[in-house]
């Protein structure tokens, strides 16, 4: 009973800083001043605005993918280094998070520019003859956003990663499993849920991005975010609302389905052993 | 009483005095923040106070038309006076959310012109959206001189930008297309005409490197080089040449902007605040001392008599580049932005 009382300010913070202003949400864009589905419709009867939702799902997804793809193996190796030298390497991990976004959104301009870092190189060593377009394009939305969530995968993996008794892994060796075969069959399956939390919550939070592909993307680069902070500034807060609903249950459907789905993975490898 | 005891009574009764008006007197103002907000400090604020006893507490603000709607529906008012942008004027008058503004009694001597005097709001300064040329990349002795040139890519290549939203660009494409910028919005209104400009989007579209969306974009791709021609905001892009970086202004189809200030509904101190903007806008030497700190020059009478002819020349409303330019009718898109911008959207995504 005791143990309940303390839980009574976390209940009653959450409440009121997150459950009061997500109902407000809904009733705005459901309750316009009665109920009406209108805004939805026009979400999904304007060509525009189901294509920036496919979009901003797809970009999302992506740019999970590749940061599970960078940031899982050098989880591994900061985790398979000495303790001792763990810390500088997490450090050298977090020191682009203290910058600003928006500086560092800026900084991909003077790389992947016309005339910037990468297009001069090219051409100074003669490989290419005409700057290539690599600023505003859908491939530098990736790049800029990939940078910027990176560091949270790996923090996340890694967290995860440090909580497995890396002596599983030499036990596996001394049983004559190869270095290949002990990742495989003890560490991979240990590290599965670490890894796929952090892929859900880049994915979670590219969602609501807009800075980057604002400024580095092409004229198609457009997320929702865009376009819900577009409604706000232009007074239309039912439809904005509206569509933070969409993308709200968008999301929560998909960390459902990956969820379940990987819960049932986890549970199967651990059967198998 | 002796002499001291005088003094002493004085400065009481002065001190109290003070911070009566202190506790009473102050106006908040929600301005943009940053250096402009510096500027109006200096120029404004402190002298408003020194003469008055009313304390400016200017606040940073951005998307105010949102921000006004919530004091509206919340019914508690934050701010007494506003600085707003065309569309969150528009957006706010036709909403009912500014106060009335008593003219007779904030510009009694006639100093103003009627333009800048709106029934809810004043003009305090100007800005135009113009279009950028980097000098150096212009084909040998042709110079582009206006939006058809802009339009023209055989005889101008090179990589162009404009800004991700309707507004400008239905007008800029207009006039491309050989519409008086005097009847913009006559052929804007119609069905025909926002096919028209669309139309002639459709040929340019195809040229644009970037549709930017914040006003340092530009600025930033002209001086890296992304960009040969762009449309920007005046003020950023004679910052930019005082950099050194060869670019200039071509006024020629620039849509001119106001910025406006106007009394928030239910400010319980909105004589202050007329005594504010009188204080602000009637004055073509305080007026000059701003226009010559950040080149977004007030409508006052006589305002270049006070300002040197080569910093003049720099700022939308002066006589050399004001006829060629179009002022950007902000009722126009109160009234159509959503739907324009939705078929803006559509188009973009082709």
């Amino acid at each position: 009973m005791r143990k309940r009382l303390t839980l009574i300010p976390g209940i009653v913070l959450i409440a009121v800083m997150f459950l009061i202003p997500v109902g407000i949400v809904f009733q705005q864009g459901l309750f316009d001043p009665v109920f009406s589905l209108d805004h939805f419709e026009r979400f999904a009867t304007r060509g525009a605005y189901m294509r920036i939702f496919w979009n901003t799902l797809q970009v999302s997804a992506v740019v999970a993918l590749v940061c599970l793809l960078i940031g899982y193996p050098i989880a591994y190796f900061i985790v398979r280094q000495p303790p001792s030298r763990r810390p500088f390497l997490m450090f050298l991990v977090l020191v682009p998070m203290w910058m600003s976004i928006l500086a560092r959104t800026y900084a991909w301009m003077v790389v992947l520019g016309k005339e910037g870092i990468i297009n001069q190189s090219l051409l100074a060593v003669g490989l290419i003859d005409a700057p290539i377009k690599m600023l505003f394009t859908t491939g530098a939305v990736y790049v800029g956003m990939v940078q910027i969530m990176l560091p949270i995968l790996i923090v996340t993996c890694f967290s995860s990663m440090t909580e497995i008794d890396q002596s599983l892994l030499r036990a596996a060796r001394i049983m004559g499993a190869s270095p290949r075969k002990a990742f495989r069959e003890v560490f991979l399956p240990l590290s599965a849920e670490g890894a796929i939390t952090g892929t859900l919550i880049v994915f979670i939070l590219s969602i609501g991005f807009f800075i980057v592909p604002a400024l580095i993307g092409g004229r198609k680069d457009v997320l929702m975010a865009n376009v819900i902070s577009n409604q706000v500034s232009q007074t239309n807060w039912g439809f904005a609302a509206a569509l933070a609903i969409v993308l709200l249950v968008a999301t929560l459907a998909i960390l459902t389905v990956v969820r379940t789905a990987s819960a049932k993975l986890v549970h199967h490898n651990e059967e198998a052993h | 009483m002796t002499q001291l005891s005088k003094l002493t009574a004085l400065t009481v009764s002065a001190t109290l005095a003070a911070s009566v008006a202190f506790a009473d007197d102050t106006l908040t103002y929600a301005g943009s923040g940053g250096g402009l907000a510096q500027v109006m400090k200096g120029v404004f604020d402190d002298p408003f106070a020194a003469e008055t006893g009313v304390t400016v507490n200017a606040l940073a603000t951005s998307d105010r038309a949102s921000a006004l709607k919530a004091m509206q529906v919340a019914g508690k008012v934050a701010w007494d006076v506003a600085e707003l942008n065309p569309i969150e004027y528009a957006t706010a008058s036709l909403s009912g959310w500014l106060e009335p503004l008593d003219w007779a009694a904030i510009d009694p001597d006639g100093v103003l012109p009627q333009d800048a005097k709106l029934a809810d709001a004043g003009i305090a300064a100007t800005f135009s959206t113009i279009m950028a040329v980097r000098t150096d990349q212009l084909p040998e002795g042709k110079q582009m001189t206006s939006w058809a040139d802009f339009w023209d890519v055989e005889t101008f290549p090179g990589g162009r930008a404009l800004q991700n939203q309707p507004i400008d660009n239905l007008e800029f494409a207009l006039i491309a297309d050989g519409v008086a910028p005097a009847d913009v919005y006559t052929v804007l209104a119609t069905e025909e005409g926002q096919d028209r400009a669309f139309a002639k989007l459709d040929e340019i579209k195809p040229y644009i490197t970037a549709w930017w969306t914040a006003g340092a974009q530009p600025v930033q791709m002209l001086s890296d080089g992304e960009v040969a021609y762009t449309s920007a905001w005046n003020g950023r892009i004679t910052k930019l040449a005082e950099e050194g970086v060869p670019v200039e202004i071509n006024w020629n189809g620039g849509g001119i902007k106001a910025s406006y200030v106007a009394i928030v509904k239910g400010s319980e101190k909105a004589d202050l605040g007329q005594k504010y903007i009188s204080y602000m806008m009637t004055s073509p030497e305080r007026s000059a001392q701003f226009a010559s700190m950040v080149p977004y020059p007030a409508m006052v009478k006589g305002l270049y008599d006070h300002i040197p002819e080569e910093k003049g020349v720099m700022m939308p409303t002066h006589p050399n580049n004001i006829d060629g330019q179009f002022v950007t009718d902000a009722v126009f898109w109160g009234k159509n932005l959503s739907e324009l911008k939705e078929r803006w959207e559509d188009w973009i995504f082709e």
